[in-house]
């Protein structure tokens, strides 16, 4: 169970890490100052949610702290899914990104504050009113530029064909999951996608975007293959850090 | 990858063009202004902290919340466009200018413990 | 409001706005490989206030009647300047710990003396900007300390980054008095409240003893206090300071570049949204 709870809070951890990262390259850069703030919140508060799961980690399930699990881990040892991984292109990506992300990460929390796994309820609840403002965040910038005109939709339409393969990667199923499910801790990611997608489609549909079909899931993250992106990543993110690994930053 | 020998990673990953090649922002591509109030705790006032550019009332709602309510407590904001307040001009502010003479107005216009006094004073002279 | 008050009044609030965006960059240089959960956190919520303080210094601005889209292009022109400060390179982490730490603790030491000036708007937005920077003057000093008790590695590292970044913060406050193009009226005005020597003067005060207990040099050999509680120093090359001023700094040419991307990448969102009826609007005062 050990190994099926700390697989469990690592993938979920490691996509929050990574997208966080991705996310807080925005700041200073944003499309409006405005913007640029707000989506910089969000990018800390996703890097806060991986500090604290993988501080639960640490205290509960013996993973090295959360410093050492998150700059020195090997990359075949991470376990985000791809959609997290890729490099920011344009805005209409990050947001379309944020959009799909945020709205399963509720989701996940949501179950997560009535799990069974009780050193895990009440991080789950505490979260619950920023991630709330991270789906607000993605469900007014989605409905707002699809009804833009012509280039602004075209531009969300092209991002969603391109993020929903990758989206639903973020469902890849694993040998814990059965474990999990049994032990009423996780509801299983089959269920899990379907929430998700009963979730997301009236808000497409709102902004009169297509659900790209037939979406074959882009796999492979949770079982630590990874895009070409995550390497350079990892190394970027832990340059200062691994000059000296026992120093203290 | 692009690399713009830059010491920023973030920045050797974007397409650059010159320094010199202009770049214009056009009037009113930083949309509307919306005057930000926000409230403290539940039933105090809703106090003007600032503003926010935005497309919509909306998104303001949105900004203004990590703009002005990122830090400290904070319950509520309101956000209102900064066009929709009517306001008086700085000069029509000798209308208000005598407002601190009509003391008729005010608890301090009337001397009460005074007169009191006074008549105390009359009655103890009387006996 | 008198014609030229308002005109320097928008001169200096937008210098200032544009040199709170502008300083996003070179610490933002760092955002993707701060050491450590607690410094990488720090370091994005840093970057982002002064983000912030750029919008707040642009509202302040606008209120006397220039609009924040005729601000930014006077900053992508060239035509308005930004601190100079901003135009050195972060080479390394140690950077940051020095920027975050000294050229915070300078812009304070101008922010706190400016709040007490003679245009509300003004105040109150630095008002709330001194606030915030109290934390990043904070967050620099810890990440400075670490380094300057940490391994010889780090050390050496920190002791670089402050060889680079002493003339630049000596630069910070502007030219000297005398030289000075605007500074006597901006001061009967009430608008700038320590005039820049007397901030070149106080600063040592405040932050010299606090590197030199750690340690640490300052590559200023003839840096110390006098009898009279005044500071003395190398008087810096403003030369170089006019010459950064006109572009020839190390990092104008990408700061600029970096800038004008952010504003064209921006752009198509920008442009989707907008509403053809808002052309005159100002925040109310
Ligand atoms: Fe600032
Ligand atoms: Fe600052």
């Amino acid at each position: 169970m050990q190994a099926a709870i700390t697989y469990l809070l690592t993938k979920m951890a490691d996509d929050a890490l990574i997208l966080g990262h991705r996310n807080s390259e925005w700041t200073g850069l944003g499309p409006i100052m405005e913007e640029d703030i707000a989506f910089s919140s969000m990018a800390q508060d996703k890097i806060g949610h991986a500090l604290g799961l993988y501080s639960i980690l640490h205290e509960q399930y013996g993973t090295p702290d959360p410093d050492k699990y998150a700059f020195l881990r090997e990359e075949k040892d991470f376990r985000c899914c791809h959609l997290v991984e890729l490099p920011n292109r344009a805005y209409d990506f990050s947001l379309m990104r944020h959009f799909l992300f945020d709205h399963a990460d509720a989701l996940r929390y949501e179950y997560m504050a009535q799990s069974s796994l009780e050193s895990l309820r009440p991080f789950a609840k505490k979260l619950k009113g920023e991630i709330k403002y991270h789906t607000l965040h993605a469900n007014a910038w989605l409905t707002q530029l699809s009804r833009a005109g012509e280039d602004s939709y075209g531009r969300m339409q092209a991002a969603l064909d391109e993020c929903l393969p990758l989206a639903l990667g973020m469902f890849e199923q694993s040998s814990f999951d059965t474990e999990l499910m049994e032990a009423g801790i996780y509801p299983g990611e089959e269920k899990m996608q379907a929430a998700w997608l009963e979730r997301i489609y009236p808000l497409l549909v709102k902004c009169a975007l297509n659900m790209p079909v037939p979406a074959e899931p882009v796999n492979g993250g949770r079982h630590g293959f990874h895009t070409e992106h995550l390497g350079p990543l990892l190394d970027e993110m832990g340059a200062v850090f691994r000059l000296d690994p026992a120093a203290n930053w | 990858m692009m690399n713009n020998d830059s010491l920023d990673p973030r920045v050797n990953r974007l397409h650059l063009s010159d320094a010199a090649a202009p770049v214009i922002v056009n009037d009113g591509e930083n949309w509307n202004i919306y005057e930000v109030f926000h409230q403290e705790k539940r039933g105090a006032h809703h106090e003007h902290v600032g503003c926010v550019h935005a497309p919509s009332p909306q998104l303001a709602l949105v900004f203004a919340k990590e703009q002005f309510g990122r830090r400290k407590k904070c319950v509520n904001i309101w956000v209102v466009r900064s066009a929709d307040i009517p306001a008086f001009e700085v000069e029509d502010e000798d209308m208000f200018a005598n407002n601190a003479d009509k003391t008729y107005r005010d608890a301090s216009g009337f001397k009460v413990m005074e007169k009191i006094n006074k008549y105390k004073a009359q009655q103890r002279g009387e006996k | 409001m008198p014609v030229d008050y308002r005109r320097q009044l928008i001169r200096l609030i937008e210098q200032h706005a544009h040199s709170e965006v502008m300083g996003a960059l070179p610490e933002g240089t760092w955002i993707t490989r701060a050491p450590g959960f607690k410094r990488k956190l720090a370091l994005i919520a840093k970057v982002q206030d002064e983000v912030g303080h750029g919008q707040l210094l642009y509202n302040a601005a606008e209120t006397l009647g220039k609009r924040r889209e005729a601000m930014i292009n006077d900053l992508l022109s060239g035509k308005s300047k930004y601190s100079n400060v901003f135009n050195y390179p972060a080479e390394t982490w140690a950077d940051v710990t020095v920027i975050g730490f000294l050229i915070d603790a300078a812009a304070i030491v101008n922010q706190v003396a400016n709040a007490k000036g003679s245009y509300g708007p003004y105040c109150r937005a630095l008002d709330r900007i001194c606030y915030e920077e109290s934390f990043h003057l904070k967050q620099g000093h810890d990440a400075f300390i670490e380094l300057a008790t940490g391994t010889n590695m780090q050390r050496q590292m920190l002791q670089e980054a402050l060889n680079r970044w002493w003339q630049p913060i000596m630069h910070f406050f502007g030219p000297p008095d005398k030289t000075s193009v605007h500074g006597e009226k901006l001061m009967q005005w009430k608008v700038k409240m320590a005039s820049n020597d007397d901030m070149r003067n106080q600063f040592p005060d405040a932050y010299v003893p606090k590197i030199w207990e750690l340690g640490m040099t300052l590559p200023d050999a003839a840096l110390q206090k006098n009898e009279a509680g005044r500071w003395q120093y190398t008087d810096p090359d403003w030369n170089l300071f006019f010459k950064v001023i006109n572009g020839e700094g190390p990092c104008n040419a990408e700061r600029m570049k970096v800038r004008k991307w952010a504003e064209e990448s921006g752009r198509w969102v920008r442009t989707a949204l907008m509403s053809h009826t808002a052309a005159d609007m100002l925040p109310v005062a």
